[in-house]
């Protein structure tokens, strides 16, 4: 069963390029002079690469602040680093910096997560309720300043907003694509890294701390490794939620495992999961596509309440 | 090798105390003494300045040098992952000790728990899951916290036999079960109200005039055990 999962995913990442509203065939895609060439190796093939490794870095991402802060429920979004990355970057396309909206979008994310920490020290440790209600403090007072921001600027400018924060996979060329990829990488790798120290922080802090893990050190540094991913990644495609919050839970209750056996499952399937969604997003746009968020969370929800009712009744 | 020095803190006043080389510890105390606050400070949970383990102070030592000599095995097992299972949790805790994780676990007749995840366990397997763990650590000293208190008489008595064994090197025990500590014959903290009322020899705290002093009419002796007197 697990086998003809990853078939069908692979599969799936094999013919992703191939949707859309312009049919490409095969035999052109290596010639270089024709369209199809263009279309496939500019147009398609960067966006399933972004797609893939998007979501791949939000899944992990929501597994690692589930494990760390102890709630199901913690994610970079529900936490507040995505709207941090999304302010910083309508504060970019606002004032006029708009060939630094990444940056912006970094610093935004990376801000967010210095005064989460800055919290989490004063309220002594990891008080996972407090944090989540700091973190939904957060997100409203950055739509409050989003709104602001609304305010000051002009129409395109709105409307570009308006896009970024509905989030798109849209890239040209594979360069772009680049930083989310290399991110991604990065971050399975050092959560590789940090399995032992993971599984024994989620046995408990305690016990970590007496098997001779430095539990401070160790957060800090898997939560730093895991905002910067999400600060490029979200300056890139926009925020896009609930990959982070539902792709762990689907899989822990799949594999009945803990978090430190998932890593690279996450990855893979949190990738394909937004590969889906952004195949849908194709198809059933029109004129222009639907925004890819509004689709993980119309396929994701109901999926994933399904799962937590069936799984309270076995 | 264990020195505290006028530590001080919400629950705890002005604890002195120092154990000599090779030197095992019972701590016995009403609940609420403060006896796993003090735990907690010997092993480095709540962070302070005044413990000297081995002649350093515990607050220099580095997470991997403080691991080799103390660890804590608390009342309770906490455990935050539903899926952790007891084998793996064995596994984590296999730090310092040459002994297998199989070994151990068929030395405390465990080997049916294997498979099945450390939320699933009893309270009484849990405990016994800890006991082990403290063996694949073999940390220089160890304290348990109450390793005897979910326990039925079989288990308790195989616990008994592991603790005054050779497996465990130095060791402290936290502990309300006074036959258990009699037996033991280490020297004893009695602690009251966050303050250590005695500290000496066993023996000496079994002198009737002690007994009579901290536990009144509730106790009553026969021969070596003690039981509370129903």
């Amino acid at each position: 069963m697990k086998y003809l999962f990853v078939i069908l995913s692979l599969l799936l990442l094999l013919i992703a390029p191939f949707f859309g509203q312009i049919e490409i065939s095969l035999s052109q895609i290596n010639n270089i002079s024709s369209i199809d060439h263009k279309l496939f190796w500019d147009l398609r093939m960067p966006r399933v690469v972004v797609a893939f490794f998007t979501g791949a870095l939000l899944g992990l991402s929501g597994l690692i602040f589930q494990s760390l802060f102890r709630n199901p429920m913690s994610t970079p979004f529900t936490l507040g680093v995505a709207s941090g990355a999304t302010l910083g970057t309508a504060f970019a396309i606002v004032f006029g910096f708009i060939s630094f909206v990444a940056v912006f979008g970094f610093i935004g994310a990376l801000m967010t997560i210095v005064i989460l920490f800055a919290l989490t020290s004063k309220l002594k440790g990891y008080d996972t309720s407090s944090l989540l209600l700091v973190g939904i403090a957060l997100s409203f007072f950055y739509s409050a300043a989003l709104m602001i921001l609304f305010y000051l600027s002009d129409e395109t400018q709105s409307y570009e907003i308006i896009r970024f924060t509905m989030g798109s996979l849209d890239v040209v060329g594979l360069n772009h694509a680049m930083p989310v990829v290399v991110a991604s990488i990065l971050l399975l790798f050092i959560t590789l890294k940090y399995k032992y120290e993971i599984k024994l922080l989620l046995t408990s802090y305690d016990n970590a701390f007496l098997k001779g893990i430095e539990v401070q050190k160790t957060n800090t540094i898997l939560l730093i490794s895991v905002s910067i991913g999400i600060g490029i990644a979200v300056s890139i495609t926009g925020p896009i939620g609930f990959v982070g919050l539902i792709i762990p839970h689907i899989l822990k209750t799949i594999y009945k495992r803990s978090a430190d056996r998932l890593l690279i499952q996450t990855f893979f399937y949190s990738g394909i999961f937004l590969v889906f969604c952004d195949l849908i997003a194709r198809k059933l746009g029109t004129t222009s596509d639907i925004p890819i968020g509004v689709i993980t969370s119309f396929l994701g929800g109901p999926f994933f309440i399904y799962l937590l009712v069936g799984r309270k009744r076995a | 090798m264990l020195q505290v020095k006028e530590f001080s803190n919400a629950i705890l006043s002005n604890i002195n105390f120092n154990l000599q080389n090779d030197e095992n510890l019972i701590i016995l105390g009403s609940n609420g003494a403060g006896k796993s606050t003090l735990a907690k400070v010997l092993c480095g949970i709540i962070d302070s300045d005044c413990v000297e383990l081995y002649g350093k102070n515990a607050n220099e030592l580095n997470a991997k040098q403080r691991a080799k000599l103390i660890n804590y095995i608390p009342p309770k097992l906490e455990i935050f992952d539903e899926y952790i299972s007891f084998k793996e949790y064995l596994n984590l805790s296999k730090l310092y000790s040459d002994f297998s994780v199989d070994e151990v676990v068929s030395l405390l007749d465990l080997d049916e728990l294997k498979d099945k995840t450390c939320k699933k366990l009893s309270s009484g397997e849990q405990q016994l899951m800890m006991l082990a763990s403290s063996i694949l650590h073999n940390a220089k000293l160890t304290i348990f916290d109450e390793p005897t208190a979910n326990l039925d008489p079989k288990k308790t008595l195989k616990v008994y036999n592991i603790l005054k064994g050779e497996r465990i090197k130095n060791r402290i025990i936290i502990t309300h079960d006074l036959s258990l500590a009699y037996k033991l014959g280490y020297k004893i903290i009695y602690m009251k109200d966050g303050k250590i009322e005695f500290f000496d020899d066993n023996k000496k705290f079994f002198q009737t005039s002690n007994l009579d002093k901290y536990f009144g009419n509730s106790l009553k002796r026969i021969d070596d055990y003690f039981m509370v007197n129903l």
